[in-house]
């Protein structure tokens, strides 16, 4: 008896030091790949959101497995497009928060917005639609040169053949951002030039932080017309008051030429380091007149300039908008 | 070749003469074998297959032990294989199956070099028998015992390349004797770029304190030398260490007692992988504690036994299956009008068409939930607990081989949901000596075997498993004119029922679920006869008969026929 007393003993030792993993599963969840769709807590959103007081939209939802799902939010007037995906069950301020922002040019503007979810690996999921309406856009981080909406300023300079119209266009929807953006349209059959602008300094320069390693320049750009990757591209020129004296000698001082060539019909975004202007598209050191270090500090002048293929016998047109400066990271439109 | 065989002859027959001074032996195997097959499809199902197929060889196994001085023996096994149809030396392959070098160093430590034979515990290393065996019928284990020999498939040791090294101390004092055994194999030649050489090795240190208690530390390793490759190559490392006790509680006029277990650790390491998935490392345990209750005035013995084997518990010594069943098989690899690979049957596995691990494989391979869900990786399978009790009765005259094995295990982790698949097996065996009934001298023998098995989980419909799985192994083996046999044997196995078939990656992660229903039958029908010139010497005709009726969503039915004629002598 005393023997079969030990052995139990033993064993019931043996039994209490099981692991009961009651919380562990091992391998993917049954419930994500085979178990049915449906939708445990719905969205709820506010009618209005205004970002510039620092309110955000966050997308509240809980379905019943892990699955891909997709947020779309549409501007009803700009055509903005902000896009958030993920593969969670529950979509909460971890994984669906909108501060206002769009994927790309063009950004939102004050108008109403359509949100779309939908879930493409479930057959049977519904579509969400809702809305929701914006009357603030949200706040920019940065040095905001200009994105045209207070007219041609008195410092600026412009040029445009004679067959060109140059200037600044507002209320069409047709923006990066907000109403107005400057618009190049003409046919140029003798020059690859079509028109520029050349946005100057206010004062002796535009205040921008000195370290070029980690300042990024970005201008939204849109070309439409006499289009191709030959055919048409922006250059832009950064003219720096290398000696001080409030004046650019251009045959003593540093320009910085930058081009942008045409990729597709869209708004695209222009962002780059201001420190990689010392080198050009070869990687070799751009050759300049003045001390060849790129200063933003000594910025005076941004010139942008419209160039298309005079052979091509059609009209030219192309936009540009926004522009502004930011630090350690692009511009998010 | 032909100077190959030449020389082999004379050899022998130096060594012949050397044998009157007991300088050598030599022992061996020959045997003659003739198929003829015949594959049994709906001819709209296949008509391209060829359906019929004879072949055969004749074989030479000959192993000279060689005895340079009284501490040394030297092991050389050479093949000469024929196959049938060859013409005048076509078709010969000459092969050398085994060297060995053994011997004794100042009556104390044993060694073993070349090709040797390794086995420790069940969950370090053990080559598992394959499924499709409960106490089998003679017609079947004559074949079985050929493709056994064939792939050094010895009880439950696994063939390597190695060494070996044993002694015994005894000491006076706390322990009786203390018995020490290591060992060292390669597993893998490096290809000098990406994979470099792996090495197995390990040991066991054997503590007997008395008669009644032993106590037993077992380690391995599993390694890869990585400078033996690129610099940059990857290093997996599998350790298992363990420890198994006997203990002897009693043992009186009517009962005897003894409790026994092992339990030990796992950890495997996947180093410098490119691949993401790889994890860094992984660790599990595992325990196994049984009991074992002799009663011997009724001549039967209860065991009772607790286990619980971690989900991360690797251990490829003592996992690696003998059967790799995500291979076609050797006999009508494809078939159909479509060439679709034909899937490893259980008539495959027990005549040897399957194909079979050589080496210890670190990946947990792929097997068949209707043949085996329980622990289709013996003791070791990961992600196991529960309790098991044998029932084995002593033999007697009549009746020998008899028993009944129940395992009620359940999985330790939820695969794929928080609810734990359950499994019942159970296995029923026992050989009846008829003639002992009726005081014939010439034996009529039955042998008879059931197995169930059951696989069971609740829960949504999607997490919901119900399995089932019958096989009866049975068959007669009846003298009837001596020395000469009449063999007839059956194997049926049923299943039906549904499972998640768990789909690994490289590094043994589960990444997916198959969702299978099952629902087949498979039988085989053989008969023949035996002719044992002496002991280890039988001519045995047979035929048999496999049939697979596949009622599930595109199963296709299939039979294959085998008229074959085996000539084996062992010396």
């Amino acid at each position: 008896m005393k023997k079969i007393i030990q052995i139990s003993v033993i064993i019931l030792l043996a039994i209490a030091c099981r692991k009961n993993d009651i919380e562990t599963i091992e391998g993917p969840n049954l419930n994500d790949l085979y178990g049915p769709f449906s939708i445990l807590s719905k969205l709820k959103l506010d009618e209005n959101v205004n970002f510039t007081n620092d309110e955000s939209v966050i997308f509240n939802m809980e379905i019943s497995k892990q699955t891909n799902w997709e947020i779309e939010i549409t501007g009803a007037n700009s055509g903005a497009s902000r896009k958030f995906t993920g593969n969670d069950r529950i979509i909460s301020i971890n994984n669906a928060i909108w501060k206002g922002g769009a994927d790309a040019f063009p950004s939102f503007g004050l108008e109403k917005s359509y949100v779309k979810i939908n879930f493409p690996n479930e057959q049977d999921a519904p579509v969400i639609n809702d809305s929701i309406t914006i009357t603030g856009l949200k706040s920019d981080k940065g040095n905001f040169i200009t994105s045209f909406e207070n007219g041609f300023k008195n410092h600026w300079d412009l040029f445009n053949q004679t067959t060109v119209s140059g200037s600044i266009a507002c209320s069409n929807n047709k923006a990066a951002k907000g109403n107005c953006y400057y618009k190049w349209s003409g046919l140029v059959p003798w020059d690859w030039a079509i028109g520029s602008v050349q946005i100057k300094a206010p004062g002796s320069s535009f205040s921008l932080p000195p370290n070029a390693n980690n300042l990024f320049f970005n201008m939204g750009v849109k070309m439409v017309k006499n289009t191709g990757p030959e055919n048409c591209f922006f250059q832009l020129w950064f003219d720096e008051d290398d000696n001080g004296d409030g004046i650019f000698d251009e045959n003593t001082e540093d320009r910085f030429i930058y081009e942008y060539w045409y990729e597709n019909d869209e708004w695209n975004l222009v962002s780059f380091k201001y420190g990689d202007l010392k080198y050009d598209a070869n990687g070799d050191l751009s050759v300049v007149k003045g001390n060849g270090l790129p200063e933003p500090s000594k910025l005076i002048s941004i010139n942008i300039f419209f160039l298309a293929n005079q052979d091509s016998g059609i009209k030219s047109e192309a936009y540009a908008d926004h522009i502004i400066f930011t630090e350690n990271e692009s511009y998010k439109p | 070749m032909k100077n190959s065989i030449i020389a082999l002859i004379a050899f022998c027959f130096i060594l012949k003469l050397e044998a009157q001074n007991k300088k050598f032996q030599i022992n061996g195997a020959a045997r003659s074998y003739l198929f003829t097959n015949e594959l049994k499809i709906d001819q709209a199902l296949d008509s391209i297959t060829p359906k019929k197929s004879n072949y055969g060889h004749n074989l030479l196994d000959l192993g000279i032990s060689v005895f340079p001085n009284s501490t040394t023996e030297v092991i050389s096994m050479f093949r000469i294989r024929n196959e049938l149809g060859g013409f005048w030396g076509g078709g010969v392959t000459f092969n050398v199956r085994q060297l060995t070098l053994k011997g004794v160093v100042k009556n104390i430590v044993r060694y073993e070099l070349g090709d040797i034979d390794l086995k420790m515990t069940s969950y370090t290393l053990f080559n598992t028998r394959e499924e499709g065996i409960t106490n089998e019928a003679e017609i079947f284990a004559i074949r079985r015992k050929v493709f056994h020999y064939d792939l050094f498939y010895n009880d439950n040791y696994w063939r390597m390349q190695g060494a070996k090294v044993d002694f015994t101390l005894l000491p006076d004092r706390v322990f009786k004797k203390i018995s020490f055994k290591s060992y060292l194999t390669r597993q893998r030649a490096t290809d000098g770029l990406t994979k470099p050489e792996r090495l197995y090795g390990g040991g066991s240190i054997n503590f007997v304190k008395n008669k009644k208690l032993n106590i037993q530390l077992n380690s391995y390793n599993m390694f890869d030398l990585s400078q033996t490759a690129s610099i940059d190559s990857s290093k997996f490392t599998n350790s298992v260490f363990t420890s198994n006790f006997n203990y002897k509680i009693s043992n009186r006029e009517k009962i005897a007692l003894k409790l026994y277990g092992e339990t030990g650790i796992s950890n495997s390491k996947y180093l410098n992988y490119t691949n993401s998935d790889a994890p860094s490392s992984i660790s599990d345990w595992f325990y196994d504690i049984a009991s074992s209750t002799h009663f011997k005035k009724k001549k039967f013995r209860l065991e009772i036994g607790v286990k619980d084997v971690g989900k991360n518990f690797r251990s490829p010594g003592g996992q690696t299956k003998r059967i790799n069943y995500s291979k076609s098989p050797g006999l009508y690899q494809q078939f159909t009008n479509e060439y679709i690979g034909r899937e490893v049957s259980f008539s495959d596995v027990i005549n040897g068409n399957a194909e079979a691990s050589f080496k210890i494989s670190e990946t947990l391979m792929s097997y068949n939930a209707a043949y085996n869900n329980t622990n289709p990786y013996g003791d070791a399978t990961p992600n196991r607990r529960g309790v098991y009790i044998n029932l084995e009765w002593l033999d007697s005259v009549k009746i020998k081989n008899s028993y009944v094995k129940l395992l009620f295990l359940q999985e330790s982790v939820g695969t794929g949901t928080l609810k734990r698949k359950s499994f019942i097996l159970s296995r029923i065996g026992t050989n009846i000596f008829i003639n002992e009934y009726f005081n014939w001298k010439k034996i009529l023998k039955i042998n008879f075997g059931l197995q169930n098995e059951f696989t069971f989980r609740e829960g949504e419909t999607y997490e919901k498993i119900n399995l089932s799985s019958h096989f009866i192994d049975a068959g007669l083996s009846y003298e009837f004119i001596p020395k000469l046999s009449f063999l007839i044997g059956c194997k049926f196995w049923i299943a039906k029922g549904n499972e998640h078939l768990i789909i690994r990656d490289d590094f043994n992660t589960i990444i997916n679920f198959n969702m299978i229903d099952i629902n087949f039958s498979e039988s085989i029908i053989a008969t023949g006869i035996k002719y044992d010139f002496e002991d280890k010497n039988t001519l045995t005709l047979q035929y048999q008969s496999f049939n697979l009726k596949n009622r599930s969503v595109n199963g296709i039915d299939y039979g294959i026929s085998e008229f074959i004629i085996l000539y084996s002598l062992f010396f």
